[in-house]
Parts: C-alpha cells; sequence; structure tokens
C-alpha cells in the first residue's frame, strides 16, 4: 500500500512536470481563481451530509462565500452549470459566519479566516485558501506544479459529521486523519 | 424384389446415411461452437463493459476535478490486462484526458478523433457520473478474441472435422471390408454349389453303379439258376437218351426193355418234378387251391414225415387249438412241409428233434393266419446263409445231396397263397420256419374223394387236339387214337375255330400259349358259341392262368401223362358245361 502511493506520488510529480512544461507552453490556459470556482460547486458531488444539514425538500445546495469574494461571476457561472443529484447550487455571499448555518459549503476568503472557529462542529464542508501557517478548512486549495489541488481534513469532517468520498481523498495531495 | 436385393440396396446406402450423419455432426459441431462464440463474446462486451464501468466510476472525480494524473493512475491499472488495446478517458467536454494505447501510441485527443473499432476488438463506452451530473466517458477497446481461445475453437473444428473424417474412413473400411467379406461369401457359396452338383453327379453315378451291381448280381442269379437247370436236367437227359438208345437195340429182351422204358419214366416224372418246383419259386404254378383244415394235413402227413427224417430223429407235433381252415393247393402244401422237413433233417445230421407246431397268429394288417412251426434242433445258419436259403439252386448240401429248389418252393408256394415264410435261425441255436397263410372264409369243404370215371372205358369221341408244337401234338394225337378216340389236329386257335364251326366235336384239349388265338380266347369264343362243348386247356406254364386263373375250366400240367390225361378229359366229358 505504501509503495503503491509511493509509485502515485512519484508518477503525479512526474505528470506536474509535465503539466508545468504544459502552463508554460500555453499562457491563455484558465486562472487559479477559475479552476478553484470551477472546483467549489463540484465538491458538493463527493461529500455527505447529515440529513438535518440537507437543504430543504427540493430545494437547492447552498454555496457561500464569506469575506471579500475573489470569484465574482465566475463562481455564479460555475455554479449555474453544476446539479448535485439534479439540485441545483445556489451561491450566497456573506459577511461573517453568522447566517452560515444553511450552507452546504462556505468558502472562508482569507480576510475572514477567524470565522472558522465560530463554524467548528457545525455541518459545513468549509473550504479555504489562505497562504501558509494560517487557518484551515476541511478543503484547503494548493498550487502544486502550477495546477489547482487540495488538501483534505478528514478527521474534521468526521467531527462535523461529513463524509467525503474516497474518490475525492484520492485526489488529495494529503489527508489528514 | 428379393430379400436378398432390398438388403443389398439396404447395405448400399448404409455408407451414404453415414456420410450424411457425419456432416450433421461436423455442421452440428461448428453450429455449437459458433453460438458458444457468441455467447462468449456476449460475457466478454458484459466484462468489457464492467471495467469500462469500474474506470468510469473510480475516475470521475479524477475528471471532475481535473487530474490527468490520477486518471491515468486508474487507466494504467488496467495495463496488467493484456487484451485491452485502448483504454481513453475524456472530460465532459469531449477531450481526452488519461489513457493508453497497447500499441504505445498516444490516444487520440477527442471522442471525435476516436477512430472506429474494427472487427477484431470489442469497443465499449460508459459515460462517468458523479451524483447524477455526467462529468465524462470512458473507451475501453479490447480483443474480441482470445488467441488461446482462437485456438482452442479451431481446434475443436478441426478435432471435429477429424472425428467425421474417421467415422467417414471407418464406415468406408468397413463398407470395403463387408464387400470383400460379401465377395468370399458369394464364392464360397458357390463353391457349395459346385460341390452339390458334384455331390448330386456322385450319387448318380453310384445309383448307376448299385444299379450295374444289382443286375449282375440278378445275372449271377440267373447264371445259377440256369446252370442248376442244365445241370439237372442234362443228367436226367443222359437217363432217357442212354435209355431210349438202349430200347432201339432189336431183340433186346423183354425185361430189359421194360427196365429202360421204366427208367425213362422215372427220368421224365423227375423233370416234371423239377420244372413244377422251379414254377412254385416263379409263383407261376397253376395252383387247385382247396379249403385244407392243416390240423388234419399235418396229422395225416405224420407217417409220411416220419418216413422222411428217418427214425432217430423225434418228431414232435403240437396241434394248436382249432385254427382256421386255409385255401390252398393241397399238394403243393403237402410239399412245403416235407421240403422244410427234409431240410430239417440234413441241418440234424440225423439226430435231433424236429417239432411241428400250429397255431393262429395275426399278420401286421391284424388278419388272422395260420401259422405252421417247423423247428429243429440242428446246426443252424449264420445270417448270410438265412439271406439266400430262397434263392432257387442255392444249397449248402454236398452235389447230389440236394437240388437246391426245395425252400425256394415253399417261398413261392407261400407268396403265391398270400402267405409268408420267416426264418429264425443262428449257428449252433437250430432254425425254425414259420409257415403263415392266411383263414380261408367259411365253405363247405369240397368232396375230394370222388374219383373220376375212367376215359380209358369212355366210348370213342371225337377230340379236337389245338397246338402249335407238332411233336406234342403228334404225341397228344397218338395217345389219344391209342384210346380209340377220334382226333382232328389244329395248329393254331383260328384254325381250331374254324373247324369246330365246320364239323361238330364232343371234346377241345387245347394248349395255351400259341401264337396268334391263345387257349383261353379260343375257350372264351367257342363259350360263347358251342356252350355245351367242354374244353380242356393243356399248359406247361402260363402267366395267364397263374395270374388270373382258368375261368372254371379243366387244366392239364404238361408234362402229362396217359393217365392224368384220360381222367381230366373224362371229369371234363361228365361235367355239365
Amino acid at each position: 500500500m505504501a509503495a503503491m502511493r509511493a509509485l502515485a506520488l512519484a508518477l503525479r510529480a512526474g505528470a506536474a512536470a509535465l503539466a508545468m512544461v504544459a502552463i508554460a507552453a500555453s499562457a491563455a490556459e484558465p486562472t487559479d481563481i477559475s479552476v478553484k470556482a470551477a472546483f467549489l460547486p463540484r465538491f458538493a458531488r463527493y461529500v455527505t451530509w447529515p440529513a438535518s444539514a440537507l437543504p430543504k425538500a427540493g430545494g437547492p445546495y447552498q454555496l457561500c462565500v464569506i469575506g471579500s469574494d475573489p470569484f465574482g461571476s465566475l463562481l455564479d457561472q460555475t455554479a449555474a452549470s453544476q446539479t448535485v443529484d439534479g439540485r441545483k447550487i445556489l451561491v450566497r455571499r456573506l459577511n461573517s459566519a453568522s447566517g452560515a448555518e444553511e450552507c452546504q459549503i462556505a468558502f472562508v476568503a482569507n480576510n475572514r479566516l477567524g470565522e472558522l472557529n465560530g463554524m467548528d462542529g457545525k455541518p459545513v464542508l468549509t473550504v479555504t485558501d489562505g497562504p501558509a501557517g494560517s487557518p484551515r478548512g476541511i478543503i484547503h486549495f494548493a498550487i502544486v506544479g502550477g495546477r489547482v489541488r487540495f488538501f483534505i481534513d478528514q478527521a474534521s469532517a468526521q467531527q462535523r459529521r461529513l463524509g467525503i468520498s474516497s474518490r475525492l481523498l484520492a485526489l488529495a495531495l494529503g489527508v489528514r486523519r | 424384389m428379393t430379400a436378398r436385393e432390398r438388403s443389398q440396396i439396404n447395405w448400399r446406402s448404409a455408407p451414404i446415411a453415414i456420410f450424411a450423419f457425419a456432416l450433421l455432426i461436423l455442421l452440428g459441431g461448428i453450429g455449437v461452437s459458433v453460438q458458444f462464440n457468441s455467447a462468449y463474446n456476449r460475457a466478454r462486451i458484459e466484462q468489457t463493459q464492467g471495467f469500462a464501468d469500474v474506470l468510469a466510476a473510480s475516475t470521475a472525480a479524477a475528471v471532475d476535478f481535473d487530474d490527468p494524473a490520477a486518471a491515468q493512475d486508474a487507466a494504467n491499472a488496467y495495463r496488467v490486462n493484456k487484451q485491452i488495446r485502448l483504454i481513453a478517458i475524456f472530460d465532459r467536454t469531449g477531450k481526452a484526458i488519461a489513457g493508453y494505447q497497447r500499441t504505445g501510441a498516444p490516444i487520440p485527443r477527442s471522442i471525435e478523433a476516436l477512430p472506429t473499432a474494427d472487427e477484431s476488438e470489442i469497443r465499449v463506452s460508459s459515460p462517468i457520473a458523479q451524483a447524477g451530473q455526467h462529468v465524462g466517458m470512458v473507451y475501453l477497446d479490447i480483443d474480441k478474441d482470445l488467441k488461446s481461445r482462437t485456438f482452442a475453437r479451431y481446434g475443436i473444428m478441426l478435432g471435429l472435422f477429424l472425428l467425421a473424417a474417421l467415422v467417414v474412413a471407418t464406415v468406408g473400411l468397413a463398407q470395403v471390408q463387408l464387400r470383400r467379406a460379401n465377395r468370399a461369401l458369394k464364392s464360397r457359396a458357390e463353391d457349395l454349389g459346385r460341390a452339390n452338383d458334384l455331390l448330386e453327379e456322385q450319387m448318380e453315378e453310384r445309383a448307376k453303379a448299385e444299379e450295374q451291381l444289382r443286375q449282375s448280381q440278378k445275372m449271377q442269379a440267373l447264371g445259377q439258376l440256369t446252370g442248376g437247370i442244365a445241370h439237372d436236367f442234362n443228367n436226367l437227359l443222359t437217363v432217357i437218351q442212354g435209355s431210349a438208345d438202349m430200347l432201339c437195340r432189336p431183340e433186346l429182351p423183354e425185361a430189359k426193355r421194360a427196365r429202360f422204358a421204366q427208367a425213362i419214366v422215372q427220368a421224365a416224372t423227375n423233370a416234371a418234378s423239377l420244372t413244377s418246383q422251379l414254377l412254385a419259386f416263379a409263383r407261376r404254378q397253376p395252383l387247385m387251391p382247396e379249403r385244407i383244415d392243416v390240423n388234419a394235413l399235418i396229422a395225416d402227413m405224420r407217417e409220411l414225415i416220419e418216413g422222411t427224417v428217418g427214425e432217430r430223429i423225434a418228431l414232435q407235433i403240437e396241434l394248436g387249438n382249432k385254427p382256421c381252415a386255409v385255401k390252398a393247393d393241397r399238394a403243393q402244401l403237402q410239399s412245403a412241409v416235407l421240403n422244410i422237413a427234409s431240410n430239417a433233417r440234413d441241418a440234424m445230421d440225423g439226430r435231433g428233434t424236429l417239432t411241428i407246431r400250429t397255431g393262429t397268429v395275426r399278420n401286421a394288417a391284424g388278419d388272422s393266419m395260420v401259422a405252421i412251426e417247423i423247428a429243429d434242433t440242428g446246426t443252424g445258419m449264420d445270417a448270410e446263409t438265412v439271406d439266400r436259403i430262397f434263392e432257387p439252386f442255392f444249397t449248402t448240401k454236398g452235389t447230389g445231396k440236394g437240388t437246391g429248389l426245395g425252400l425256394s418252393q415253399v417261398y413261392g408256394f407261400a407268396s403265391q397263397s398270400g402267405g409268408d415264410v420267416r426264418v429264425d435261425s443262428a449257428p449252433g441255436r437250430g432254425t425254425r420256419l414259420t409257415l403263415t397263410l392266411a383263414c380261408a372264409g367259411d365253405e363247405e369243404p369240397v368232396d375230394a374223394g370222388a374219383r373220376p370215371p375212367e376215359f380209358a372205358n369212355q366210348p370213342a369221341v371225337s377230340i379236337l387236339v389245338v397246338e402249335d408244337n407238332e411233336e406234342v401234338g403228334a404225341f397228344a394225337e397218338t395217345l389219344l387214337s391209342e384210346l380209340g378216340h377220334l382226333v382232328t389236329r389244329a395248329a393254331s386257335g383260328e384254325e381250331a375255330l374254324d373247324l369246330a364251326r365246320a364239323r361238330k366235336f364232343d371234346i377241345v384239349l387245347s394248349d395255351v400259349v400259341m401264337p396268334g388265338m391263345g387257349g383261353l380266347k379260343l375257350a372264351q369264343v367257342l363259350a360263347e358259341e358251342q356252350p355245351r362243348l367242354p374244353v380242356v386247356l393243356a399248359t406247361g406254364y402260363s402267366q395267364e392262368i397263374a395270374r388270373s386263373g382258368s375261368g372254371g375250366r379243366a387244366v392239364i400240367l404238361k408234362p402229362y401223362r396217359l393217365a392224368t390225361l384220360s381222367e381230366t378229359l373224362a371229369t371234363a366229358l361228365q361235367s355239365p358245361q
């Protein structure tokens, strides 16, 4: 298992190196922000929430941005193009963690990382994009080899009664258990 | 169509049926193989689809989050399956993300660039979806057939073909063998047929040889018979010739003349007895059957038999309880009994016991028969001798002791009288001859005591003598003229008839066997034309009379003597016709 993982990492490193070459070759590639905007709604498909935390019957999933929004209309576009089990994804923008109880996914902007503490134990998938050493959400974006990747805090997710698909875990740069 | 032809045709059509059967097996095998193959292909498609589905599920996140490396990892896991030619993973826009080709060539950049699958591969695709959202496609090409499977399939085909070929070859060989066996059988049957023909030929030849043997035996018997007759007659003729020569001498004293004449008479008597016995054997003796009480006949013969066998042989006569009367020629029956007795005497060499028994027995048909059993205590005979004792001139006695005709007479008489004679003998155990004769119906016994009147004393009568033999005719004429009668001679039946119509005769004496009209015919015609004219028939031997009798007419046997002729004619003249 360890050997497999090492092999996978080595391959991934190789692939990343190739990707860098590719990025260098084509400057017109999507930016990190747009990739992150594309990823955010998609997480909903790989996570299960406790029944109490799910949207009201027929209602959309709520993707909340807490603090200063780095995505702008990009996020609205990507959210509109995604569905989760046939449900739409609604983007809400909030100033603080208050009112974030109904959000299934909450992107906590760098200027509101302090809000994360207030959301401890709540069944919300928190996503962060902060600099090194700053507090992290369950999913934390990172740029590796010019590509947007992410870490997953499985322990925190379990604490909040969130189930994260092994498929997603398999893509993570690292998983905290 | 015969059964044989039918079976041949069946045999001929059998190989065709078997070839057809072999072909059917081959086709069936191919069909089953194709069926198996398509089932296998279906299973293979399902299996491949399974691969694609699993890959699609496991790469969903990688595609969703644009992680080609992870997708490639997932695809690479399938490289262990050497049958997979291509795996291509596309995102929702149709752009290739990851995958590989077995050949090492890069994968097409998009779904549109994917070349269509060729005949040798199976292509399956599986959509990549997560939580109901379509995120991409997985394409997977796999070898349609395993090489080993292909080999196995062709192997099975080859096996089936070989099997069919083997069946055909075996049947062909069997057919060849069968034909060969048939040919052998046919040739054997032909051989058998030839052998059969040969056998039949040999049987025919054998029958011919047996016929020849019988013929030669007959000739031998005939030779013996003629030789015997010649021998006996020569002896008698010697006496007659010699005596006649002596009588011709002039001045022969009267006493000698009488002796020589007597010798001639005796010799002639013996000769007559000889011919009579011969005829008896030939069963052509003119018989004069009469009703005879066998017990009385045997009792009357006691002295005669005692005289024949001699004093040293004891004679025992055991007469049965009233056996029925028989109808037979008395003289012949007596002669038969005497003949048997004299043979018994010779067998006992003059010493022993002769037993004569009478009784009633039944023959095979159940008729009552009288049996006269004459047994001796003599030497007995072996089977070979027993077989021949009834042959004329067969004798075991020394020359001059017997004629060899005695038992022949017994046999001839018994047969002609509707009876039989049986011999029971073995060396050292004596001999027993049993003479059986049929019982006669109830009839008054004929009074044999009446004596015919003397013809010699008859007044002269007119006699027509019919005789084709000149000597016999002249002799009869001399005899009858000597007796004082008027004799007219005719040499044939026709002449006699003319004479009888022209003149009146008192009696006719006619020979029986003559060229042209015979004596019997003449008698018949005369009986119709002149019923009152008596006819006496004279014969030495007549088949016709022996067979059907004389029709009630008087018959005189040749050679006849003066006294007999005279008597017979007198009786005929007296009895009403």
